[in-house]
């Protein structure tokens, strides 16, 4: 590897340092992006798009109900199976791939980091195990805390200092980044069979989902943390919840953030924006959900698009994939976890002969496409729920192009030209718009930037992708095919991917927040908790905490508490 | 006879030397590129030099086999390669195969015509487990008795034999035609615990006994014309008359609930 | 003398994580509390291998960790068809080394599932499990039912920290509102615990299972009066209390993972976990046996995309239990060679694969002396996992935890660094050989 590394006659598109498509000379030493090199190996990109390494805001990668979905599905482990070579271990799997796989194809499709999208806390070293056998991939995992017996109890006391200290010492406790919100209120509801919407009261607990939201939000915001609360809504997958969706995003309207970011980013919204009452009626109401996006400053989005095909959902949605196993009838895997929060796996079909499905389908599209300001979009799959990662060219293809949304419009149902507005939609992205919702909103809004990541300004990690395309190209394959095996993926100033094929794969950095609080209200915090542990965990108090074993290459981003 | 063209012919011999199973192990050999498909238009020497698994190393097929090639073919249909020598450890045969014939001279390992497309498979002798495994078309008589999972589906799946016709004179262990979707079965002796489990669709026939078929099944039909041993969980409709003989139709499985109880039992 | 709190058993699948040692001179003089009589056994220590031995001409010869780490290699790196067996025993860091070399040696790798649990991983690939972490139980079921598993026998301390005799958030009174079911062919000391014993013939599990999906379905007019030796009143008296309850429970052991329809008994137990599941909150859990049985099963899926059973001698994996499992491929005479790690084929494998073990080259690493190591032609010693090496495990349930080392050893090498040892050998015979 050399340690000065001159990429040259690339066109780069760097959205957080504004840089449109210039023909730029980029400065490699020591994995960092530098001002000049004096002898450095050449790369000549010769007019190729050059971004920054993808940031993935949102993938279920690493962890008990991933590899609960490899269990169950060795049937597609059988796809996807590649042998091993000299640098690469064995591969397989499709919309469950094995974590050397997750690696390599990332990578192939320039992403440099992920964020492992729900970690549950009294698991998280399985999340962190996977994590380390990920390779080339920076990673980071959000503990889910909004289902905790601890969070139900400070909400309903109405005591958010102590909230606070509670969130700290899970976020440390479990190595974590930030405050992961999935169906608050609901899933513990499920633990008994149950399912809340926003307004129901938690069994026992007599809290809101809503009451619940609100708290963590304000709780978060006691620290300078990176991120916002990352909220998957209640209702999730049900025709006609997405008022529901936009009353939650309602509820951190009057909380200021720490910094430059909103107060919540909402998940995978293609699936919270269902209208109609039932599946016969079922219709998009994007519509609604971007009027408010493009209306409000306080959220962000990312888009959970659907690739068409098979996949595998898993969610810690524990009674929605519970629904989804009664309309289908598959194999069906449940995890609920004790205190904290559930899971629940189950394979599904997306097909274009299905109505619903059609409509699902476009829903993500109609998010990015309506949405005016890129810098609140994200683009995700929500992987594996609405497809697979390795689908994302697919949906930038879709985006730049109109003439591709209109030949598949020709595939899928008729019921899109009735039912969602997708066709009537001219508005191509463009490369820089491309770039903003892959990695530089995502970095932003994560609190990445400012740690290298997103973008290729001095200092940054010299984390880069070299697409083998023009900025020109018009062609929907061509770019399809260009986003999904880059010419040059270039990590911490080494060339990991060349011509498509992995090249080298060395082992990425976990980053993970230290939020620091008061000591004597973790202390008070502490006395309840650790009666639940004496009471109720079936593990100790002093065996919870990920060890330092888990992390071999530690980022820490210290949170201190607010002045 | 007049005006009727001498049919081409093309028939490639495979004995596997007695040195690959001489060792203290018998490791087998993975038979899977040796079908008719993908041995046509190749010469005896280019099949010699086919590289073929045997544990994890690829050997040329000459030094695994003794081969000898006589006739011509016009295409994949018209080859049929024999297979001689100690088959219980050569697996994969005719896996996959689309066109031609097979004859396989002895008793063979696992995986038989499994994913059959097309062709016919000759099993002279016992079959090992998943013979016929997630079949799509084609013919496959095993001439012995077959192992369990009989036309199966492979782990996970939820779709086993789709097409195809198979038969075994002998008996047949546990699990035949699990999760079934289409095709035909025959065993002309007993079939052990299971037969037919998640059926949907496609037809077994049974001639002898069989233990508990039909569980779970939502659709497809089987036939038992020896005792069977019931499941507890099957609706008597009526008696039925089958090719002259009596038997007893059930509707089931009703542990999958009355909706999905749409698979139909015939027995004795 | 000191105190160590938090000590984590590495026994069985129960992995208790709150016991309570003392230490003195680098030796475990008292445990205090939390363990059973068998964790406590071995917190205690026993009898162990001294030293790395090569078996010539029948003899056991004791010699270096180079010596025996370099003829392991040799042994491995010329087999064609290699097993690396093993690995419930000890902790994940080993367990993801001994994918590794299974892959780069081209060699098929197996756990203890293949013969216990396996069944029960086949039964998931078909169906799914719904199921939750052991905490769930202890503070919510009220309805415990164990199938064809003994834990008063097997996991000592299973019901008094889990289920039925434990006491949780809504099951503040123990037993008192809680029923236990047992299910089995004869009388063991669970089932004189029980609220509703139920004695079924040998090998009818999977009709009983069938029977109750079919009342519970509201079908109950098409099962016959008997089924598997249980009268049908009882089986809808059964059907009953599952109805009734808020939150049920299965337990389910070796009983019927081995007899029957076997893992097809597991797949209908599942399937009858989800039709309860049309009344109430329903769960199903296998009594997994070894302390890191799961982990393997884990670290093997994540690494492999398959569980157990993953032939890897064509470069990439091929899972297929009852081809790839190591009894299935023993007993075939399918493998020139095996590495039993942590674990003790010997004892517990069928006389047909034992034979073909003993034909072969067979690599032993053990911190302790069992059957196997009677035939085992290298033998390596190694730490004993959570007392003189720390590591990752995951419990039945599949809740991650850190063994902690307790003691030191100044001579023993932890297992994980034995099968690296062995790789880097093996990468090095590869590097001389020019491939």
């Amino acid at each position: 590897m050399a340690a000065e590394l001159l990429i040259r006659n690339g066109v780069v598109y760097d959205p957080i340092n504004g840089v449109k498509g210039e023909k730029k000379d980029i400065f490699i030493r020591d994995g960092k992006i530098v001002e000049s090199v004096s002898n450095p190996k050449v790369i000549d990109a010769e007019g190729r798009v050059i971004m920054p390494g993808g940031v993935d805001i949102h993938a279920h990668v690493a962890g008990g109900k991933v590899n609960s979905g490899r269990l169950m599905r060795p049937e597609d482990g059988r796809k996807g199976i590649e042998p091993k070579t000299k640098v690469c271990r064995v591969q397989s799997g499709y919309s469950v791939p094995n974590t050397f796989a997750t690696g390599y194809r990332y990578a192939r499709m320039g992403y440099t980091f992920v964020m492992e999208a729900a970690m549950p806390p009294l698991a998280a070293r399985h999340t962190h195990e996977e994590m380390i056998d990920i390779p080339i991939l920076d990673n980071a995992a959000m503990p889910l805390i909004d289902n905790n017996w601890m969070t139900l109890e400070y909400i309903k006391s109405g005591n958010t200092d102590l909230l606070a200290a509670y969130i700290a010492w899970m976020i440390k406790a479990t190595k974590g980044y930030g405050v992961k919100v999935v169906n608050p209120g609901g899933t513990e509801a499920w633990a008994w069979g149950k399912n809340c919407n926003l307004h129901d009261t938690v069994p026992y607990f007599d809290v809101t989902p809503a009451e619940i939201v609100k708290g963590l939000a304000e709780a978060t915001e006691k620290f300078e943390m990176p991120h916002s609360i990352h909220v998957h809504t209640n209702m999730l997958g049900h025709p006609g919840n997405f008022e529901v969706t936009t009353d939650t995003y309602d509820l951190v309207k009057g909380i200021k953030p720490y910094r430059d970011r909103p107060a919540m980013h909402a998940t995978h919204t293609q699936f919270h924006a269902y209208g109609g009452t039932t599946w016969k009626d079922f219709e998009s109401q994007a519509t609604h959900i971007t009027d408010y996006v493009n209306a409000n400053d306080h959220v962000s989005i990312d888009i959970g698009s659907i690739v068409l095909g098979d996949t595998t959902t898993m969610t810690a949605d524990g009674p929605m994939e519970y629904d989804l196993y009664q309309i289908t009838g598959r194999k069906w895997t449940n995890c609920d976890v004790e205190l904290e929060t559930g899971s629940g796996i189950t394979p599904f079909l997306y097909s274009g002969k299905s109505p619903v499905n059609t409509i699902q389908w476009a829903i993500g599209q109609e998010l990015a496409l309506l949405i005016k300001d890129p810098w609140k979009v994200a683009l995700t799959t929500d992987h594996p729920n609405a497809g697979p990662f390795i689908g994302y060219p697919i949906i930038i293809s879709m985006l730049m192009s109109k003439k591709r949304r209109d030949e598949l419009a020709e595939d899928v149902h008729k019921v899109i030209f009735d039912r969602t507005v997708l066709p009537s939609i001219d508005r191509e992205y463009d490369l820089y718009e491309i770039a903003i919702i892959t990695r530089g909103m995502t970095a932003k809004t994560l609190g990445l930037a400012e740690h290298g990541k997103g973008h290729l300004g001095v200092g940054a990690d010299a984390d880069l992708a070299i697409y083998d395309m023009t900025p020109e190209e018009r062609d929907a394959g061509k770019i399809q095919k260009a986003f999904l095996n880059t010419k040059y993926t270039i990590k911490a100033g080494e060339i990991v991917v060349k011509d498509g094929e992995v090249v080298a794969a060395p082992p990425g950095k976990t980053i993970f927040v230290t939020p620091e609080c008061e000591q004597s209200l973790m202390d008070e915090m502490l006395v309840t908790l650790k009666d639940k542990f004496d009471k109720y965990y079936s593990v100790t108090f002093n065996n919870y905490p990920v060890q330092d074993a888990y992390l071999p290459n530690p980022y820490e981003i210290k949170a201190p508490m607010r002045g | 006879m007049i005006g009727k063209e001498e049919k081409k012919m093309q028939t490639i011999t495979l004995k596997l030397k007695d040195s690959v199973t001489s060792g203290s192990a018998q490791v087998p050999v993975e038979a899977d590129v040796l079908t008719p498909d993908q041995l046509f238009g190749k010469s005896e020497a280019e099949i010699k030099a086919v590289k073929v698994w045997w544990g994890n190393k690829q050997e040329n097929a000459g030094d695994l086999f003794d081969v000898s090639v006589s006739g011509d073919a016009g295409s994949a249909d018209d080859v049929k390669i024999v297979f001689e020598g100690n088959l219980k450890r050569v697996k994969r045969i005719g896996a996959g195969m689309k066109a031609g014939e097979i004859e396989a001279r002895g008793d063979v390992d696992m995986h038989v015509g499994a994913m059959m497309e097309g062709g016919r498979v000759v099993v002279k002798g016992n079959a090992n487990c998943w013979a016929g495994g997630e079949m799509h078309g084609g013919e496959l008589l095993i001439e012995g008795d077959a192992a369990a999972n009989l036309c199966a589906m492979y782990r996970g799946e939820e779709k086993g034999m789709t097409g195809g016709k198979v038969t075994v004179n002998g008996s047949a262990d546990e699990l035949v035609g699990q999760y079934m979707a289409g095709g035909e079965i025959l065993i002309k002796g007993n079939a052990d615990r299971l037969a037919g489990l998640n059926m949907k669709g496609g037809k077994i026939t049974i001639e002898g006994d069989a233990d508990i078929p039909g569980a779970d099944m939502t659709g497809g039909e089987i036939t038992v014309k020896g005792t069977t041993e019931m499941m507890p969980s099957f609706k008597f409709v009526e008696t039925a008359a089958v090719d002259g003989a009596e038997y007893k139709k059930y509707l089931g499985d009703f542990a999958m609930g009355e909706r999905k109880a749409k698979g139909t039992l015939y027995v004795r | 003398m000191a105190e160590i709190t938090d000590v984590v058993c590495s026994l069985c699948g129960c992995v208790c994580d709150d016991i309570v040692v003392e230490v003195e001179d680098n030796k475990v003089t008292k445990v205090k509390r939390g363990a059973c009589s068998v964790g406590k056994s071995k917190l205690l220590g026993h009898e162990r291998i001294k030293t790395p031995m090569l078996r010539e001409n029948g003899e056991l010869k004791e010699v270096s960790y180079d010596e025996a780490i370099k003829k392991a290699a040799e042994i491995l790196y010329k087999s064609r068809r290699p097993l690396l067996y093993g690995w419930s025993s000890t902790v994940c860091e080993a367990d993801r080394v001994g994918v590794e070399l299974a892959e780069d040696l081209g060699g098929v790798v197996d756990n203890t599932a293949s013969v216990c649990h396996g069944p029960s991983v086949l039964a998931i690939q078909d169906v799914g499990l719904p199921s939750c972490t052991l905490g769930e139980i202890k503070n919510r079921a009220d309805l415990i039912i164990y199938w064809g598993a003994n834990p008063a026998a097997a996991h000592a301390n299973h019901m008094k920290r889990y289920s039925y005799v434990s006491k949780g958030f809504w099951t503040a009174e123990g037993k008192k509102n809680k029923k236990l079911v047992v299910v089995d062919v004869r009388q063991t000391m669970t089932s004189k615990m029980a609220d509703v014993f139920l004695q079924i013939e040998q090998g009818k599990d999977y009709q009983i299972f069938s029977a109750l999906r079919a009342i519970l379905r509201g079908h109950g007019d098409v099962v016959p009066d008997n089924v598997g030796g249980i009268a049908k009143e009882q089986l809808l008296e059964v059907a009953d209390m599952v109805k009734e309850a808020k939150f049920g429970i299965t337990f389910f052991g070796m009983g019927v993972t081995h007899t029957g329809a076997r893992h097809n008994n597991i797949v209908n137990a599942i399937q009858f976990t989800r039709a309860a599941h049309l009344f109430g909150k329903w769960s199903i859990m296998p009594m997994r046996g070894h302390y890191n049985v799961t982990g393997f099963n884990q670290v093997c899926c994540w690494q492999t995309g398959f569980p157990f059973s993953v032939d890897l001698t064509r470069g990439y994996p091929w899972y297929n239990p009852g081809e790839t499992s190591s009894t299935d491929l023993l007993a075939r005479g399918d493998c020139d060679s095996a590495l039993i790690i942590a674990s003790d084929p010997g004892a517990h494998f069928p006389g047909a694969a034992l034979r073909h073990l003993a034909k072969i080259p067979v690599i032993q690493i053990d911190p302790f002396a069992n059957p196997t190591t009677e035939f085992a032609d290298v033998i390596i010693p190694s730490t004993i996992s959570g007392i003189e090496s720390p590591g990752g495990v995951y419990r039945m349930d599949n809740i991650p935890l850190r063994l902690r080392k307790i003691l030191d050893t100044d001579y023993y090498i932890p297992d994980e660094e034995i099968v690296e040892r062995i790789m880097e050998e093996v990468r090095a015979l590869r590097a001389k050989e020019g491939e």
